[in-house]
């Protein structure tokens, strides 16, 4: 079983994630009036070999799988798909794996492309603890984003529903308005504590000389992305804004971080060296 | 519009009975004989409805006439029927069943078409669809089953039902349990009060923690009001131009009653809001509204105009954070939950066409001589 790589495992959890995309589009059209528990384990698969992909990963290179592209791209997948899985065990919740479902085969996917896995130097590029804090609690703060940006997306089409007086908002088996709201607040507000300490310990990383913190694309990047979170934060907390303002600016935050997340890292000296 | 394709229950039944070659026995039938919504007015059912302390000895003299050896009455003001097991033929007691009931209640009119009368299996599948609410006015409601097994327990306690009716009534009511909890039948609220706490429930996480605001002490909105109390709303304002009905009104919901000059300053606290003034014109607009909803920091507001001509401008309904749903709105849910209840009604005649077949073979196995 040597031929069978943690990319094969990978492979097979992205199939998973597509397996599960496809029942989301299912439950989609009958109009998420089932509140069942297969795609939650076809999610819950799909973690699990997820896991075992980055454990063995982990386990050759005696540390944290956040060396490349692939790597670090799989570890905000997985840092997701978790937080999808626990968060959908409360009442009414199980739908987020419907939305999140779809983001993790797409990215997952675009994951899998061999140029962003380039075979490592014999010794990580990447190790000790700091680095490993720096990347962990970064690439978690990008998940817990993206499962706020799946409850925004539920948020929203709930709105919408209700709104134009859709029977769909009545019969599906989705959680309350101001319930989906709390979620979406609380994820964006873990995910901002998390991309804080991250790019706190990022900042206390040894840098190769000539290469200052701040001119790096990634941390501007990252910096960037930090004060959108905290102006979408602190609109809606002190200022009032609108819940579905809030929500679609959450939305828009983690596709912009989608989009840009391969081309910054590319790019960025301190990340791809 | 979707193609309903419902099973037509007499051929259904039918179908069953002959899949497990089954006849009905022909010693002792369950019959049925009585009158409903369908097929007669309420002038006609009052005519001849049982009251509860009368039931008793209508039962005892249905008995000693020798027309049923066992007997229960149902008598709500939908539907009077009574159920027996009898050794007469079937036409025999329907012409006796009749007599009885005509003596009984005095009646000197004619009766045609509004009495229906029913011989097995036809009779336990009317049994088993009234137990289940679907021969009920708004079909799936629950109420029925309640009061069939009332019936049930006036009859068994005075000792007018024997082994036939005693097991056709506990299928039944396991029936009608199991069509509850195996299709969708009861899904969905098919009033315009029941629409409206719905629709809260789809907005509030916990209705206990949000104020309503009743404008205007009319019969809808106080029946609304209500049916929000029994889901668990603690806080309920009342205002009204007269402010003595407001304080009564308020007084019977356990509420306060505010001045009708001062309802627009409540809007800061409430999150629901039912109107139903005899107001000529709109007497909220989204110029007045949309400061309130800053000052509400724009939490989520739920209005409910139920008044016509409407109390609410529409065009509230485009600020954000507020839903905004008039009387149309509210039974057009209604309506579509009942059409959905209709669709899920095919389904329930084949569980129950199954079910009956059921018991035809449990009683055919219990009594081989009777087949």
């Amino acid at each position: 079983m040597a031929w069978f790589t943690d990319r094969h495992y990978f492979l097979l959890a992205v199939t998973c994630y597509g397996l599960s995309t496809l029942y989301s589009v299912f439950l989609w059209r009958k109009g998420f009036r089932r509140d069942d528990w297969i795609n939650y384990a076809l999610l819950a698969a799909g973690v699990v070999l997820h896991t075992v992909a980055m454990l063995k990963r982990g386990l050759t290179l005696h540390s944290c799988p956040v060396n490349n592209l692939y790597e670090a791209t799989t570890f905000l997948l997985w840092a997701l798909g978790l937080a999808c899985l626990v968060y959908s065990l409360l009442p009414r919740f199980k739908f987020l794996c419907a939305f999140t479902a779809p983001v993790l085969f797409t990215v997952g996917v675009f994951a899998l492309m061999p140029s962003l896995d380039p075979p490592h130097g014999p010794k990580p590029e990447f190790s000790g603890a700091l680095r490993s804090l720096h990347a962990a609690t970064s690439l978690q703060a990008y998940g817990a984003f993206g499962l706020a940006a799946v409850a925004a997306a539920m948020f929203l089409m709930q709105h919408h529903d209700l709104k134009f007086h859709k029977l769909r908002a009545m019969l599906s088996l989705m959680p309350s308005i101001q319930r989906l709201e709390l979620i979406t607040l609380r994820l964006t507000l873990a995910g901002f504590v998390l991309l804080t300490i991250g790019l706190a310990a990022g900042q206390q990383l040894p840098r190769p000389e000539g290469k200052p913190y701040l001119s790096d694309p990634k941390v501007i990047w990252s910096a960037l992305l930090w004060l959108v979170y905290l102006e979408l934060l602190a609109a809606r907390m002190f200022f009032g804004r609108s819940t579905r303002r809030f929500t679609l600016g959450v939305t828009f935050a983690f596709v912009f971080l989608l989009l840009t997340f391969g081309i910054t890292n590319f790019y960025s000296g301190l990340h791809h060296p | 519009m979707a193609i309903l394709h419902r099973v037509e229950p007499a051929l259904a039944l039918r179908a069953c009975l002959s899949t497990f070659n089954l006849q009905p026995s022909t010693l002792i039938s369950v019959v049925v004989i009585g009158l409903s919504h369908r097929t007669s007015p309420v002038e006609l059912r009052e005519r001849f409805a049982f009251a509860d302390e009368k039931i008793p000895g209508a039962l005892k003299a249905l008995r000693d006439s020798g027309i049923a050896t066992e007997a229960a009455i149902l008598s709500t003001c939908n539907r009077v029927e009574i159920y027996a097991a009898t050794s007469l033929p079937p036409a025999a007691a329907f012409a006796e069943l009749k007599k009885f009931l005509i003596a009984h209640h005095a009646f000197d009119g004619a009766l045609d078409d509004e009495l229906y009368v029913f011989d097995e299996p036809q009779s336990l599948h009317h049994l088993f669809k009234v137990a289940s609410g679907l021969d009920s006015m708004v079909i799936g409601e629950t109420e029925i089953f309640g009061q069939l097994k009332q019936a049930y327990e006036l009859a068994f306690s005075h000792q007018h039902t024997g082994a036939r009716l005693n097991k056709a009534f506990q299928r039944a009511f396991n029936v009608a349990k199991h069509i509850r909890t195996a299709t969708n039948i009861q899904r969905g609220s098919v009033s315009v009060m029941s629409a409206a706490v719905e629709l809260a429930e789809k907005i509030f996480s916990s209705l206990a923690e949000h104020e309503v605001l009743v404008i205007g002490a009319g019969e809808t909105s106080e029946k609304t009001a209500r049916a929000l109390r029994s889901r668990g709303v603690k806080k309920i304002t009342v205002t009204n131009r007269s402010p003595e009905r407001a304080a009564a009104l308020a007084a019977e919901l356990g509420g306060r009653a505010v001045p009708f000059a001062q309802w627009l300053d409540e809007f800061e606290q409430i999150d629901i809001a039912i109107s139903s003034t005899a107001a000529p014109h709109h007497i909220l607009d989204r110029a007045t509204l949309e400061p309130l909803m800053k000052r509400r920091k724009n939490r989520p507001l739920l209005l409910i105009d139920i008044a016509v001509p409407r109390d609410i401008d529409p065009a509230v309904n485009a600020l954000d954070n507020v839903y905004l749903y008039n009387v149309d709105d509210l039974q057009s849910i209604a309506d579509d939950y009942l059409s959905l209840r209709r669709e899920e009604a095919a389904r329930c005649e084949k569980i129950i066409a199954e079910k009956v077949a059921a018991l035809l073979q449990a009683n055919k196995v219990a009594a081989p001589d009777e087949a």
